[in-house]
């Protein structure tokens, strides 16, 4: 039976398919089956930056309505094949064409055969949302290092907790550590203080992910990048290995992470 | 967070009808009305005592109870049940408008953004209360840790009504009818517990000394 997972954030924008896409490549690469499941009911685009675009058949609504099979509607990655598969979303539906108990069916039928599943939800806290918690076990929360960012994960963890999904995780994208040493960025410690969870990991800021995204390769395979490194690290994580947070260049990072990772920071 | 405003049950002491909050008392009549409806003929021909638990009933209020629970032939006995709180008694000094009974909420979590909790009594938080979310109630507000949303504290006029948190740093702190919210500046995080009370026409904070 395999792990049901989903990827949220409340706000768009801060890297909730493109964490998706990395993790899934990552957990892959590390010899798991991982199923990514895009519940972005008509605003798709996992298929887009996994590079799977031309592929779509059948998505999502063809299998919940019953007009193909599972196992038609998957989509093998170009690298992974067998053990990377994407079910893509419709793009021509609206949110409400899909119920959080048919989620549920899905998901369930999904984890049967795949040690991974994740699920890339839309932003907001609607329908989408509910959707998109609807069938999982856990929940990994993405955020970056802004104000409004860091409010709307908050919102999302309470409406978690409301949902039965207890201890979600965190991870912190696009952290540029020379902002935060100015003190013009809110650090580790300061999103820390206010939401209070794990912290899965943390990923700098690379413009790398830009051209990744739009070649459809995911930079978690880029053996070069830090973001890369970053993604690989929770993939690790996620398979329960204690892998400690990176060094992002600075000295004074590096005694926040310590102080992170010893429990102070508290 | 939706309590039962009316409820008819057997006790001990015969038929009793609860009402949970007595300034509600339109609600409560229509929620009795529909227990009774629900009831048909059940509790045809019995008597029933009146127990109110929060809050008083004033005669008038006592007549329409009893007005309509005739029409659904029972009798109201107007003396107090052997236990609980009388219906009929008066009012005292200490429940005059704005005033607040020992009712204590103690909230063993954090209170994220777009949480809102109203309560009639005080509140006590064991967690943090985030920006975004909100407390209001009609007692005062305890804090075990940082409040950095919105608490509203004596939300009916209790102009005594304090706010306490480990860490005071709130977006917008209301007691009574007054509201004071963070300077838009920066200003250096709090050092220890602070409390927040009314003095003159202001909310003022100042550092908790025991």
């Amino acid at each position: 039976m395999g792990k049901v997972i989903v990827i949220t954030s409340g706000k768009g924008g801060v890297g909730k398919t493109t964490t998706t896409a990395n993790l899934g490549t990552g957990l892959a690469a590390l010899g798991q089956k991982v199923c990514l499941v895009d519940t972005d009911i008509g605003l798709r685009n996992l298929d887009v930056v996994m590079g799977l675009e031309n592929r779509i058949v059948y998505d999502l609504l063809h299998v919940v309505e019953g007009q193909c099979r599972l196992r038609q509607a998957l989509i093998k990655d170009k690298q992974f094949g067998d053990r990377l598969v994407l079910l893509p979303a419709p793009q021509t539906r609206e949110k409400d064409a899909v119920t959080p108990e048919q989620m549920k069916a899905l998901t369930e039928e999904l984890r049967e055969e795949y040690d991974f599943v994740l699920l890339d939800s839309p932003a907001g806290i609607e329908h989408g949302f509910k959707n998109a918690v609807a069938g999982a076990d856990t929940a990994i929360v993405v955020t970056t290092p802004e104000i409004a960012a860091v409010r709307d994960a908050d919102r999302i963890i309470g409406l978690l907790e409301a949902a039965e999904l207890y201890d979600p995780q965190l991870i912190i994208n696009r952290v540029r550590p020379n902002m935060v040493r100015r003190g013009d960025m809110m650090s580790i410690s300061d999103i820390d203080d206010i939401l209070a969870i794990d912290i899965l990991g943390v990923v700098p800021d690379d413009q790398d992910i830009i051209v990744s995204t739009n070649k459809g390769e995911p930079i978690v395979t880029d053996p070069k990048s830090k973001a890369g490194q970053a993604y690989r690290n929770i993939a690790r994580r996620l398979l329960g290995e204690e892998v400690p947070l990176m060094n992002l260049q600075e000295r004074k990072m590096m005694h926040w992470f310590k102080r992170l990772l010893s429990g102070e920071a508290q | 967070m939706h309590t039962q405003l009316c409820a008819i049950k057997g006790s001990r002491d015969g038929l009793v009808v609860t009402i949970s909050d007595a300034s509600q008392f339109a609600a409560v009549l229509d929620a009795l009305e529909q227990q009774l409806i629900a009831s048909e003929s059940f509790f045809q021909g019995s008597t029933a005592k009146l127990m109110v638990r929060q809050g008083s009933l004033s005669a008038e209020q006592l007549d329409a109870i009893e007005r309509l629970i005739n029409r659904y032939g029972m009798h109201l006995d107007r003396r107090p049940p052997n236990w609980g709180l009388a219906p009929n008694r008066e009012p005292q000094d200490s429940e005059e408008k704005g005033a607040v009974e020992d009712n204590t909420l103690l909230v063993k979590r954090t209170i994220r953004s777009g949480q809102r909790l109203h309560y009639d009594g005080n509140v006590v938080v064991m967690g943090d209360v985030n920006p975004g979310a909100e407390i209001v109630c009609t007692g005062d507000i305890l804090v075990l840790g940082s409040l950095r949303g919105v608490a509203h504290a004596g939300a009916e006029g209790k102009i005594d009504a304090i706010v306490f948190a480990f860490r005071l740093e709130p977006t917008q702190l209301r007691i009574a009818h007054l509201i004071s919210r963070a300077p838009d500046e920066k200003l250096p995080q709090p050092q220890g517990p602070e409390i927040a009370r009314v003095v003159g026409d202001r909310i003022q904070l100042s550092v908790y000394n025991h």
